[in-house]
């Protein structure tokens, strides 16, 4: 007996990384997961995973910057499992990013960004709402960023999206509370993912200043999600909370 | 099965209201829970026989006292054998008044801040030794949503939630490194008896509310499980408001 036991939860980016830890654990307290993502193969296996595990699951080849695609990625869930209780905005761009200062970034680079990590949330967000509307309730849990919450150097692109984010998390809370559908953050800090040792060396990574002495596993952040995608938290929106060990306070 | 299995909870104030919601909620997740309450009333008395039957048991607190605090987490440790878990709930809430700044009396300041303020801080200190033992540890102070608006009268009940929020940020700060986490859980305006001292709850303005209603004591009660469980090891010097989006943070 899980937590989200007949519950349906939608994962976008479901097929690597932090998404796929989620799709795991979600599946593992209950809901039936659909793996939303643009890489198709990547997200069938994480379909067989939860599916040897004993849990339910389908994959939905979506681009979460195109709405024709977001709205089929709805269709398609209430297709198979009949309902949609949570959605996760994870999909963003982030393996392969640029790391420059702000004036080295390109334009193209830019909009890219805004395109999957803003853009892709609002869509995706629009494109669940008529049945979590129907349903009387839903969940949307947004995924941000610690960087949104220091004085990063580089990444501009990437914290300003992850910033807006928030923004987009505030207004849907607001406009959506009616239909007692819920609207909150997660914002973690740099994790363990095939995607980050792309890019950073994590044994190389100084932890002094992190009070909890180390840098997160994807682990790490799938409590956060499981609750906001719970009834644990039914009274409680518009608000971010940073999985960084201490490292900021919000 | 629970997701505190095995787990010894401590929730200060714990007797009635929220803290009497969190007491139940925790043993329902299978934690043990000591309900610690200032004054041993009819009332408490009854929710401790309560919590006696769900395995826990009650013990007399005045967490504005550094050995009282220091009794309470030797009584806990004593009978559990440990202690995972510090609700720090208690405050001086019922009956305060909501008089302008310049009305608070001295008195009603220094009580606000001894009750709000240096309770949640002596009694983080109380358990401290042993949660450091075990390596592990869940300190949750409750703050408010009053700490987040521009609210009118209650100047020393708010600004002893406010400065819980400083108390959460500096233990996280130095606990991290013994894996203890500290979150600070802030609901709104919640309904329950200490509510209707303040005010007519069932009049007050939702429109400003994006949920549309009043909390209730069992809506807080997912954040202080989760803020206790396993789920969430990794977040530490955080505050959650729970409020129905009424404020955003």
């Amino acid at each position: 007996m899980g937590i989200l036991d007949n519950k349906v939860a939608i994962v976008t980016g479901g097929s690597r990384g932090l998404g796929k830890a989620y799709c795991l654990r979600l599946a593992r307290e209950g809901a039936r997961v659909v793996v939303a993502d643009i890489l198709a193969k990547e997200a069938e296996e994480v379909v067989d995973e939860i599916k040897a595990e004993g849990g339910q699951a389908i994959a939905v080849k979506t681009d979460v910057t195109s709405e024709e695609d977001t709205v089929r990625m709805a269709e398609e869930t209430v297709k198979a499992f009949g309902r949609i209780d949570a959605l996760v905005n994870n999909a963003g761009f982030y393996h392969g990013m640029s790391r420059g200062p702000f004036n080295e970034i390109s334009s193209a680079e830019w909009d890219k960004m805004m395109n999957v990590s803003a853009k892709g949330t609002w869509l995706c967000a629009k494109a669940v709402f008529p049945q979590m509307k129907k349903q009387g309730k839903g969940k949307i849990i947004n995924v941000a960023s610690e960087a949104c919450f220091s004085a990063t150097k580089g990444l501009i692109h990437y914290t300003a999206a992850k910033t807006a984010v928030i923004g987009i998390t505030r207004v849907l809370a607001g406009e959506l509370g009616q239909y007692n559908i819920c609207a909150n953050v997660i914002a973690p800090d740099v994790i363990d993912t095939p995607a980050t040792r792309s890019y950073v060396n994590m044994e190389k990574l100084d932890a002094s200043s992190v009070p909890m002495g180390r840098f997160g596993k994807p682990e790490d952040t799938v409590g956060a999600v499981v609750f906001f995608a719970s009834d644990d938290s039914d009274f409680i929106s518009g608000q971010t909370l940073l999985i960084d060990g201490a490292r900021r306070v919000n | 099965m629970g997701r505190l299995d095995n787990k010894v909870a401590i929730v200060t104030g714990g007797a009635k209201g929220l803290g009497k919601a969190f007491c139940f909620g925790l043993a329902r997740e299978g934690a043990k829970v000591v309900m610690a309450a200032h004054r041993m009333d009819e009332e408490s008395t009854k929710a401790v026989k309560e919590i006696e039957a769900r395995g826990g048991f009650g013990v007399t607190v005045d967490v504005t006292n550094e050995e009282s605090t220091l009794r309470m987490a030797e009584e806990a440790a004593k009978k559990f054998g440990r202690i995972d878990i510090l609700v720090n709930n208690a405050a001086y809430y019922y009956g305060v008044s909501r008089k302008p700044f310049y009305e608070v009396s001295p008195e009603d300041w220094d009580k606000a801040l001894a009750v709000g303020a240096k309770g949640p801080w002596l009694c983080a200190r109380a358990v401290f030794p042993y949660m450091k033992k075990q390596e592990k540890g869940k300190i949750i102070n409750l703050s408010s949503e009053v700490a987040f608006s521009p609210t009118k009268g209650m100047i020393h009940y708010v600004t002893s939630k406010a400065a819980v929020i400083g108390i959460t940020r500096v233990l996280a700060g130095e606990l991290g490194q013994y894996n203890i986490c500290v979150n600070a859980v802030a609901p709104g305006y919640t309904d329950t008896p200490a509510s209707w001292t303040i005010g007519n709850v069932s009049k007050f303005d939702v429109t400003a509310t994006p949920l549309g209603r009043v909390g209730l004591p069992e809506d807080v009660v997912g954040a202080v499980v989760f803020f206790a469980s396993d789920d969430s090891d990794f977040i530490s010097s955080q505050t959650l408001l729970v409020d129905g989006a009424r404020r955003v943070h």
